[in-house]
């Protein structure tokens, strides 16, 4: 390949540039002044169908904009490529403060609540730039479509699918709607709760709870060394697991056979510990400890709310047990709706399920009880513009996979 | 296989790119020595994929979860794109950036070994998890590289030794980047919906997602103004910063005490 070929057209760099960049920083300070005067109150977006009626003006204006004045000079500049990448650097800029200032409540008189950088995206700074980039996108959409041309189809799709997540997804902010449902187990409740006002909200549905359920990894061993405080463990930190047959080693303190494993199990009348298939029963190993010279047999446990953990001294340490960490949990529910309807439904992490336009997630439980426990949190969320918002992710990635292969017949022929 | 055999590996891997490169010297002019080469190169790149394999075994889950874990793949992927670049341009030396960077990214999970854990976190047990984490990470291999090569190209511009070729190289690296940033946006946007209620909420991680896709969208955007492809070789030099505030920054940002990444950590 000659080093000589020209890959790319070499021409104007900042030329042009310095209009759309003092434009982008007006529209921002403008924000921010605001800001300022309304102490940091941000920008509410109205709901449904303020919002609606907004994204219809806005689209009919841009179209309208774009399609009559196309040849102003004022429009071909608010639509071409200078603006939108002052503003796309704008939306970076502002994003970055709103990625590197914590986005939660600041001192009311401090600089960053003032104007109102621990909300950014909900300030008018962010609006403006939005709204600015929204019409740059729209008009330069609006100009590949009209007239529609194949070869424009991967830039309607990746700049049209950008313009309706970003649309759809700030607008339609207002009306989603993400509420948290407290169950327990053998209740019913239809009260779910807005967060983090905590402000109770009757929904259109009630659950009940038959049963939650947590599935651990298996539990690991843990020798502990009361001198130094800390769990002895390899390089790796990798702490052996307790299950039937395991060896564990700690080279020079001792070896460590389990015996037998019982991942729930609850001490009878004469203090044997026996299987059980309840909530009551504690994870129990049986092993032989091998330690200066002695072989000996003990049983360990992680603990529960009816027996306390259990450790065995080896030499001037601990061995114990501990708790694996969650690895699912779910909840057993039965969903009613206003009509009467019955809906028996598993609830787990990762796999949520819709019901009258609702999304219910798994979403926690009574963490200081662990598997223990007997509450379920239900996430409740409704997302009318879910639809139109994924429709603008969709095209996103179609034109994505269009820009892809230009790219690669491009390279190829480079 | 365990973490306890990764320092041994890594020297191994190591070694075979460090020999493999020293013998391109005399492979210049003899192709016997161009192959024993090329073995050597491509078996550092082989005892990591080894070792990957193993160790998902032994964690049974992906090794995608922890940031040691993504260097590991990063380690192991980044000298490949030096080595497919060789193939298709016949550019050698983005290569040995490639196995630096490799080797500086081993170097770091040797010296701050991980922790050894087979737990996956419900939330990360998704259809979604392996596809969003596996392009994310190419992503990065490829956007790494066009930043390697873009400041290798600023230094030949200082030296007058202009290069287009390896200009447009830097360029195609940095655009098929984009495209595999973008899909993994989107995908962790799906994955975000099904695992945590909704498709976006301005986590920092997200956040810092969202720049570095804007900061690339700016760079594709010059292109397409016709810029200078001279000034651009700074930009994707610069660019990467953000990706790497993205991937390792945000954990030691203030903002990311709330963080829905922080298994990551």
């Amino acid at each position: 390949m000659q080093s000589s070929k020209q890959p790319l057209k070499a021409g104007s760099s900042s030329e042009g540039f310095k209009k759309p960049a003092v434009f982008t920083v007006t529209a921002i300070v403008a924000g921010l002044a605001i800001e300022w005067l309304t102490s940091g109150s941000g920008i509410s977006v109205p709901n449904w169908p303020v919002n609606f009626y907004f994204l219809v003006v806005l689209t009919v204006v841009i179209a309208l904009v774009g399609l009559k004045f196309r040849d102003q000079p004022l429009v071909s500049w608010l639509g071409g490529i200078p603006v939108g990448l002052s503003l796309i650097i704008g939306l970076a800029m502002l994003s970055l403060i709103g990625g590197v200032i914590p986005q939660d409540a600041a001192k009311p008189d401090s600089l960053a609540s003032l104007l109102r950088l621990n909300g950014m995206f909900s300030s008018w700074p962010f609006a403006f730039v939005t709204l600015l980039f929204l019409f740059n996108l729209g008009l330069s959409f609006v100009w590949k479509i009209v007239p529609f041309r194949v070869a424009n189809l991967q830039f309607i799709l990746f700049h049209g699918g950008f313009w309706i997540a970003l649309s759809c997804g700030l607008l339609g902010s207002s009306d989603l709607q993400r509420l948290v449902i407290p169950l327990y187990e053998g209740q019913e409740s239809s009260v779910a709760y807005e967060m983090p006002s905590e402000r109770p909200v009757h929904v259109p549905y009630s659950i009940y709870l038959k049963e939650f359920k947590i599935d651990e990894y298996v539990p690991q061993f843990a020798l502990y060394d009361p001198s130094t405080d800390k769990v002895i463990a390899d390089k790796s930190k990798l702490l052996p697991e307790v299950k039937k047959g395991a060896r564990a080693e700690w080279p020079g303190i001792a070896s460590v056979t389990v015996l037998d494993y019982l991942p729930s199990a609850i001490p009878d009348s004469n203090g044997n510990l026996v299987p059980d298939q309840g909530k009551k029963g504690v994870s129990v190993a049986k092993v032989r400890i091998v330690a200066d010279g002695k072989s000996y047999e003990e049983w360990i446990t992680d603990g529960g709310p009816e027996i306390k953990p259990r450790f065995v001294p080896v030499g001037k340490y601990f061995l114990g047990m501990m708790a694996g960490q969650p690895k699912a949990f779910r909840s057993d529910v039965m969903i009613r709706g206003a009509s009467g309807e019955r809906r028996t439904e598993l609830l787990e992490v990762n796999k949520p399920i819709d019901f009258h336009g609702w999304k219910l997630y798994q979403m926690g439980y009574d963490e200081k009880a662990g598997r223990w426990s007997t509450m379920s949190l239900v996430e409740a969320v409704n997302d009318p513009w879910l639809p139109a918002v994924y429709c603008g992710f969709f095209m996103i990635m179609a034109g994505n996979l269009l820009y892809f292969w230009k790219g690669v017949k491009k390279m190829e022929a480079a | 296989m365990t973490l306890n055999e990764f320092p041994v590996i890594a020297k191994a891997a190591i070694a075979c790119w460090g020999l493999g490169s020293l013998l391109q010297i005399p492979a210049r002019k003899s192709k016997a020595f161009q192959g024993i080469s090329w073995l050597f190169l491509l078996s550092g790149t082989m005892v990591l994929v080894w070792f990957l394999a193993s160790y998902w075994i032994a964690l049974e889950r992906p090794p995608l979860r922890t940031l040691g874990e993504t260097r590991l793949w990063y380690a192991t992927l980044i000298p490949v794109v030096g080595f497919l670049v060789e193939y298709r341009w016949k550019i050698k030396w983005l290569k040995y950036y490639c196995l630096g960077l490799a080797a500086f990214f081993l170097g770091i999970n040797v010296v701050y070994p991980d922790v050894f854990q087979k737990a996956l976190m419900p939330a990360l047990q998704s259809v979604w998890f392996i596809p969003h984490v596996v392009v994310y990470l190419v992503a990065y291999v490829l956007l790494a590289a066009s930043s390697v090569s873009g400041w290798h190209n600023v230094l030949l511009n200082f030296r007058s030794k202009r290069s287009t070729v390896s200009e447009s190289m830097s360029h195609y690296l940095a655009l098929l980047g984009f495209v595999l940033l973008t899909f993994g946006l989107v995908f962790g946007a799906l994955w975000a919906k099904e695992a945590w209620g909704h498709y976006w909420t301005w986590d920092p991680k997200e956040t810092w997602a969202f720049i570095s896709w804007l900061a690339y969208l700016g760079y594709l955007h010059l292109v397409a103004r016709k810029t200078d492809p001279r000034s651009l070789q700074w930009y994707l030099g610069l660019a990467f910063l953000v990706l790497l505030v993205c991937w390792f920054g945000v954990n030691y940002l203030p903002s990311a005490q709330n963080s829905v990444h922080t298994y990551s950590g």
